[in-house]
């Protein structure tokens, strides 16, 4: 946990940016550890470690934020860089049509940390190369019953510990570790291949790769490739039903109701950069699905690759209900955007690094699990596609207009799952999408991704996933 | 700075490293300082200053390799991080390795790519962002977005040969996005390495023009048109190409180009080159990760693949010369450059007889690397075109294709080219417009 000499440094912070004007200011001391190892079709990369320590220093002055960072982390640089902070927001207050206010959410002293039963320091080099071979021995010379040319495979284990401090009262002190795993397969039969991605992450310590069964799913995905290469077939053009798997459920949760239900954005304040969205203010209550479209993000999961328990505003995450039977019930909100809803903040505000200014983010977005058991919902589907992972997928900068191609996918006649299907495309309005949902399974599983968002960008780690999800009526497009 | 400047931290870095026995070393610090403003519905939102330094590793002994950064920049603590760097090395499997080059060199800064009028910015960016936002308003958008950055970096390398050196670069940059009525939106951008160079008010010119003159916008029929795309547009795809080039990309079997090496790639119009260090270049310096001089690096000749960005180990397993492109893991671009060919925009968007014109685009993601199979989505000023002239405003569409048969398709580029460099381009690119036959627009269902 931080050190006092850190304690104080944030709250010298705090006390000068007050002393030179600022009517709020807040101190962020973070200290980041990583290490990783990677290797390239066996091949050991160059093993890394890295730390990072610093302070972000955001304050009001004449109705503007302002916000300053450094590494340097003598008590005098962190008055200046106080001062700073506040002659920024002094200077460009001339250009301000909309002065920053914050809610009233109530001060809070707190001190947490994400469970670990195996310490996330004690991964060394030698304990992740070990990980990684395990997998390379899995799936390497065709031992998965695929040839697999091209195997980039990473593991990492990272620790945050973040003290938090603003002129309101509240004081709160984070502990963050987690370990994450990214893959890159490439798998060639004859002249065809197929191309994989794989993320896999939760917070914690060692334990994480054998809680998420990490060796196993990437073998699994290998042999998969090799299955898709040679049986794929082309999917069929007429309107059917899709099926999205947990994976694609939380791909869309998050696409398209977790961005565009982030309060920022709704505001215009990411407009020139992740965009806006297709929502208003006034949206709430508005009607965007059917009554099974059901979707939440949740700061709280345990384990979860974005558990955020209190924000970087000092604010408790609270489970968020965007889509409740398929209405806009609630958006992501910081303590800026909700006193301009006449809201409270529901802890949405996060930063990824001491010299980034918190923003909106999601943490863990998921479809709510319905009443189906997975066989049942299949049984459901008299012609349809079962979308079970995805490659290519984008977004329009308002969340409206939307593509996701699958990689693993598979026909599903009078219910039954039949032959495996080749880059099945499902491109299809919001609307329409969360319009279409018929049922959810019970079944829910969430994968771990990296949220892009933020000038400077910010990776936000994060969760999304879900049930089996089943539209109906859907029109399938081609690649 | 710490109390330390960035000489001073290399020497303790390799002082250390070199008692502790290693084969090789590099000690890379830099300092960095970056002045911010963003600005939203023509108010301004933040405004950011952030000063940091960071010292970076790489230790090779006996074909095991290391590398790390830290903030942590005390005298005391660097010589810790060093010792505990050559510790963690003990359980390392060897690797492919290629010793550092045994003849020292010395490193004198680039005398372009550095303003000192950039210096120093920070409360004068307000100003600039108003000049933004009021071209913007004056030529049709009502409400603008977007947002200045103002920064040099200084990156000073010492290596356990000797090679020294230091250098610095400085940019300015601004993106600004104007809206008009509900969903119509233009976009400008100004990337400059100097202050002289750097035009708000043209930036936000563009983006009021665009925002306007896409009210009542509407969706194109799906098919295969000829684009015209913008600098911008063209940057984005050209960025990934250049990513394709990278050895360690070509290894990890991502790149579309691999075994591609004096073969046709592209259309015969494209010249793609990479630069260390190039007039008007916001990135870049004259030594890479490696301590090896940069330089200017042929990707694509005439069409044709000349060869891969390398670093020393993926030039050694490759048996050919280093490029000066480390990345200690991966080799990478700098400064990427595509040749202007001879037409103008008005001459380019004549030439169209069904075709679209694409100003902005976001999230461009990929298929499969192997086969270049992506698509991105369009944003801001979209247009069709008919018969050789603009006749709507373009929306709710999507490009997708293989950067192979695009970039092979090329049938015009402008003469006149822009630096581009912004939330969806990192590597800045000298890039004209870009007329490409025969691309697939999708729009989505429902």
């Amino acid at each position: 946990m931080q050190s006092q000499r850190a304690k104080d440094l944030a709250e010298t912070g705090v006390s000068k940016a007050q002393a030179a004007g600022a009517t709020y200011a807040e101190a962020r001391v973070q200290k980041t550890w990583e290490r990783q190892f990677v290797l390239k079709n066996g091949e050991p990369q160059p093993s890394f470690f890295a730390e990072g320590y610093g302070v972000g220093i955001r304050v009001i002055s004449q109705g503007a934020l302002g916000f300053a960072a450094t590494n340097d982390l003598k008590t005098t640089s962190v008055g200046e860089l106080a001062r700073r902070a506040v002659r920024l927001a002094k200077a460009s207050s001339g250009l301000l049509k909309h002065r920053v206010e914050l809610d009233d959410s109530k001060p809070l002293q707190r001190k947490w940390t994400a469970p670990e039963t195996r310490k996330v320091e004690d991964a060394d080099s030698a304990w992740l190369r070990e990980v990684l071979l395990d997998i390379e021995g899995r799936i390497a010379d065709e031992r998965a019953g695929v040839r697999l040319p091209g195997r980039l495979l990473y593991l990492g284990a990272e620790l945050e510990e973040r003290y938090y401090v603003n002129s309101d009262g509240s004081r709160v002190e984070g502990r963050l570790p987690r370990v994450g795993f990214l893959g890159s397969l490439t798998a060639v039969e004859g002249s065809a291949t197929a191309q994989r991605f794989i993320q896999q992450g939760e917070t914690g310590g060692l334990e994480v790769v054998k809680r998420i069964d990490l060796v196993r799913k990437v073998e699994e995905e290998a042999r998969v490739m090799g299955k898709i290469l040679r049986e794929a077939t082309k999917p069929p053009t007429d309107t059917l039903d899709v099926l999205l798997s947990p994976e694609l459920s939380g791909i869309a949760a998050h696409e398209s109701v977790g961005h565009p239900q982030e309060a920022d954005r709704i505001l215009g304040r990411e407009g020139a950069q992740a965009g806006e969205s297709y929502l208003k203010a006034d949206s709430l209550g508005r009607r965007i699905g059917s009554l099974e479209a059901n979707v939440s993000d949740d700061p709280n999961l345990l384990h979860s690759n974005g558990f955020v328990p209190v924000d970087d505003e000092g604010v408790e995450g609270k489970k968020r209900l965007l889509i409740k039977d398929g209405i806009i019930k609630e958006f992501l909100q910081n303590r800026t955007t909700a006193k301009e809803f006449g809201l409270r903040s529901n802890g949405a505000a996060r930063s990824v690094a001491f010299d980034r200014e918190p923003i909106i983010r999601m943490s863990n977005t998921y479809v709510e699990p319905g009443d189906y058991s997975s066989d049942e919902i299949i049984k459901e589907v008299k012609h349809g596609v079962f979308f079970k992972t995805f490659t290519e997928w984008n977004i329009d900068d308002k969340r409206l207009n939307q593509r996701y191609v699958a990689l693993e996918a598979y026909l599903i006649e009078r219910g039954e799952l039949k032959g495996l299907l080749r880059s099945p495309v499902l491109e299809i309005t919001t609307p329409k999408l969360w319009g279409s949902v018929k049922a959810r399974s019970k079944h829910v599983e969430f994968e771990s991704a990296t949220c892009g968002k933020g000038d400077p960008q910010q990776g936000a780690p994060v969760w999304h996933g879900g049930p089996e999800t089943l539209l109906t009526g859907i029109k399938l497009g081609a690649r | 700075m710490i109390g330390l400047d960035l000489h001073e931290l290399n020497d303790i870095a390799i002082g250390t490293a070199k008692a502790l026995g290693v084969d090789d070393a590099v000690a890379l610090s830099a300092k960095g300082t970056d002045s911010m403003i963003r600005f939203a519905n023509n108010s301004v939102t933040v405004a950011n200053r952030v000063e940091e330094s960071e010292l970076t590793i790489y230790l090779a002994r006996s074909r095991r390799r290391a590398l790390a950064s830290t903030s942590n920049l005390q005298s005391g603590a660097v010589k810790k991080f060093v010792r505990d760097l050559f510790s963690s090395m003990e359980g390392l499997p060897e690797s492919d390795y290629a010793p550092l080059p045994a003849r020292p060199n010395r490193f004198t800064p680039s005398s372009t790519g550095y303003d000192r009028k950039l210096e120093s910015l920070e409360v004068e960016l307000p100003e600039m962002a108003g000049t933004a936002i009021a071209a913007a308003t004056a030529s049709g958008g009502k409400r603008s977005a977007g947002v200045i950055n103002a920064g040099k970096v200084t990156v000073a390398i010492l290596t356990s040969t000797g090679t020294r050196g230091i250098d610095s670069r400085t940019a300015i940059t601004l993106n600004i996005r104007s809206f008009a009525e509900k969903e119509a939106s233009g976009h400008g951008l100004s990337c400059s390495s100097s202050l002289s160079g750097f035009e708000p008010e043209e930036a936000g010119r563009r983006a009021g023009e665009g925002a306007k003159a896409m009210r009542n916008a509407s969706e194109p029929e799906a098919g295969k048109y000829t684009v015209l795309l913008s600098p911008t547009v063209a940057s984005n795809l050209v960025e990934t190409v250049a990513g394709a080039a990278s050895a360690f990309a070509v290894d990890a079997g991502t790149s579309y180009l691999a075994g591609r090496v004096g073969k046709k790639v592209a259309a015969r119009s494209i010249n793609l080159s990479d630069h260390g260090v190039i007039k008007g270049g916001l990135g870049g310096r004259v030594f890479d990760d490696e301590g090896v001089r940069t330089r200017s690096n042929k990707i694509i000749e005439a069409g044709v693949l000349k060869g891969y960005l390398h670093n020393l180990t993926t030039a050694s397993k490759w048996k050919v010369e280093d490029t000066g492109n480390a990345g200690f893991v991966a080799p990478h671009p700098w400064n990427l450059e595509i040749g202007g060919g001879d037409s103008t925009y008005g001459e380019m968007v004549k030439e169209m007889n069904k075709g679209i014109i694409l100003t902005s685009n976001w999230y461009t993601r990929f298929k499969n690397y192997r086969t270049g199979e992506f698509s991105t989505v369009p944003r801001d000023g979209a247009y069709l075109v008919e018969g050789g002239r603009i006749t709507r405003p373009l929306k709710g569409m999507r490009m997708g294709d293989d950067l192979e048969r695009m970039f092979s398709s090329v049938t015009l580029l402008s003469k006149d080219r822009e630096w581009i460099q912004w939330w969806e381009v990192d590597t800045p690119t000298l890039c004209p417009w870009m007329q490409i036959g025969g691309v697939t627009i999708t729009r989505a269902y429902g």
